[in-house]
């Protein structure tokens, strides 16, 4: 098996005014992770709507989710450090976003015909059970299917570049492989441990002789109340602020009765 | 015309500015809502692109375990910038469905059915900002500026999240699922009173809500 990719770690600035409109009051944003899917391709930098969004994301890494308004945007890829002009991107589309919603954009395929992959993620497990799908963005790849070793295809016929539904499983460790149609061992996923209340997918990249996989979580599930907490026992002083009012309304009747006198006396 | 004396020739003027004078004597010692005042203009968030380090955790021989990161039961809150630390109450929901808070001034609680600081996504830690008394354990949030840090311990690990956003928040603005909602990464969310008080209601109209994003995990 090909040794999958040791650890990265990446720098990337983020243009923070696209994220703090994800955390103020209103709600009208969506989600949006970017994946650089094009094995040849080198580091990008996003622009989102003309501002520099994510800078130097080389291939096999993610963006982790963005929060951004929803309705449409001017996403364009460059080659990371070119020099941002309207429409001369390596890569570019509209892309339409609802409120609420998530969605992942890869970058996929090579180079010379580098193509944008869309797909909504799924925000929601039922409790206790796991969710998964497979994304094919294995450019020369053929079909594949992905399911137990020795045992029933969980995904079938999988094709570049696809991303499959998710299948609600139960949550615990399965031997899974990616396979040729026929049977054939493509790649093992032995032990693969899907955690309850947990959403995966699960990408197979790089060009068929070094196939491998990336592998994101897109939701783990956790409690949210229904309203926020009261955190504050104290109150102001209602009597005072009541004896200012009637001090402000003696004032005013004091100045009244003044201007009156100055006028009539 | 004879001009009219400032403070008018019968005693009724003269109680009537000395009543005044009292009122106002009563309001500089003493101010109406020093809450309301201290939250009325708050709110930041970081407008700079900053460095953020994406670290995939090492991979075991399938890279699909190992993905999720795990979190942390808080015992302990330090806040050394406003100079806070207070003992983490792990509470749910109220009746009435709202995220429930400690009953004493000095603890805070955290949402325990949420998520777990250092897991991803956000989890909510409140406390009160005045007591019957005066001020509580968060009198001085609104005090944070971008860039404090916020400590989150259990008995074996402390979680270091740095402040990044801070908004005051009308309550029926608040998106409340998405200030406990999930994100890609760990965040941290403080939360206490803000804004005028509202004797209908019997509680602040406004939520001051402080974000920060966890920078390292020892």
């Amino acid at each position: 098996m090909k040794k999958i990719l040791v650890s990265f770690s990446v720098a990337m600035a983020l243009v923070f005014s696209l994220l703090a409109a994800g955390v103020m009051a209103d709600s009208h944003t969506a989600k949006v992770r970017v994946l650089h899917a094009s094995p040849d391709a080198p580091a990008v930098d996003v622009y989102v709507n003309g501002d520099l969004t994510l800078e130097e994301v080389p291939f096999k890494t993610d963006s982790g989710y963005l929060e951004v308004p929803a309705g449409t945007h001017d996403v364009e890829v460059f080659a990371s450090g070119t020099e941002y002009a309207a429409g001369e991107g390596v890569l570019q589309a509209d892309l339409a976003v609802e409120a609420g919603k998530a969605y992942t954009v890869a970058a996929a395929n090579l180079l010379e015909s580098i193509e944008f992959v869309v797909a909504e993620d799924s925000m929601e497990v039922t409790e206790g059970k796991t969710k998964v799908r497979v994304g094919h963005l294995s450019p020369d790849a053929p079909a594949v299917d992905v399911g137990l070793i020795g045992g029933d295809a969980l995904f079938s016929g999988a094709e570049f570049p696809g991303i499959t539904d998710y299948a609600e499983l139960d949550a615990g460790t399965y031997d899974l492989e990616i396979r040729l149609p026929d049977g054939t061992q493509v790649l093992p996923l032995e032990g693969t441990e899907l955690a309850a209340d947990t959403v995966y997918s699960v990408f197979a990249v790089n060009t068929v002789d070094s196939l491998e996989v990336i592998a994101l979580v897109d939701y783990e599930a956790a409690g949210s109340p229904d309203g926020m907490p009261t955190t504050g026992l104290g109150t102001p002083d209602q009597s005072q602020s009541m004896w200012l009012l009637i001090g402000g309304a003696l004032v005013l009747f004091g100045t009244s009765t003044l201007v009156w006198k100055r006028r009539f006396q | 015309m004879e001009q009219v004396p400032l403070f008018g020739k019968d005693g009724f003027n003269k109680q009537l500015m000395a009543l005044l004078l009292l009122f106002l004597l009563a309001g500089c010692q003493q101010p109406v809502d020093e809450v309301s005042i201290r939250s009325e203009n708050v709110g930041f968030t970081l407008d700079e692109p900053a460095a953020v380090t994406i670290q995939q955790p090492a991979p075991l021989s399938n890279p699909i375990n190992g993905l999720k990161r795990t979190g942390i039961q808080p015992d302990t809150l330090k806040i050394p910038a406003i100079d806070v630390e207070a003992q983490v109450q792990h509470l749910g929901m109220t009746k009435t469905g709202e995220m429930a808070v400690p009953d004493n001034i000095e603890d805070v609680s955290w949402f325990s059915p949420g998520y777990q600081p250092g897991q991803n996504g956000r989890a909510v830690i409140a406390g009160h900002v005045d007591g019957v008394e005066g001020p509580a354990i968060f009198w001085d949030l609104s005090e944070l500026q971008l860039g404090d840090e916020v400590l989150v311990q259990d008995e074996d690990r402390t979680l270091t999240f740095k402040v990044h956003t801070m908004e005051s928040v009308p309550l029926d603005l608040a998106d409340v699922s998405a200030v406990f909602g999930y994100t890609s990464s760990p965040e941290l969310v403080l939360i206490t009173c803000s804004g005028t008080y509202d004797f209908d209601r019997g509680t602040r109209e406004e939520r001051l809500i402080v974000y920060a994003s966890l920078i390292e995990n020892e």
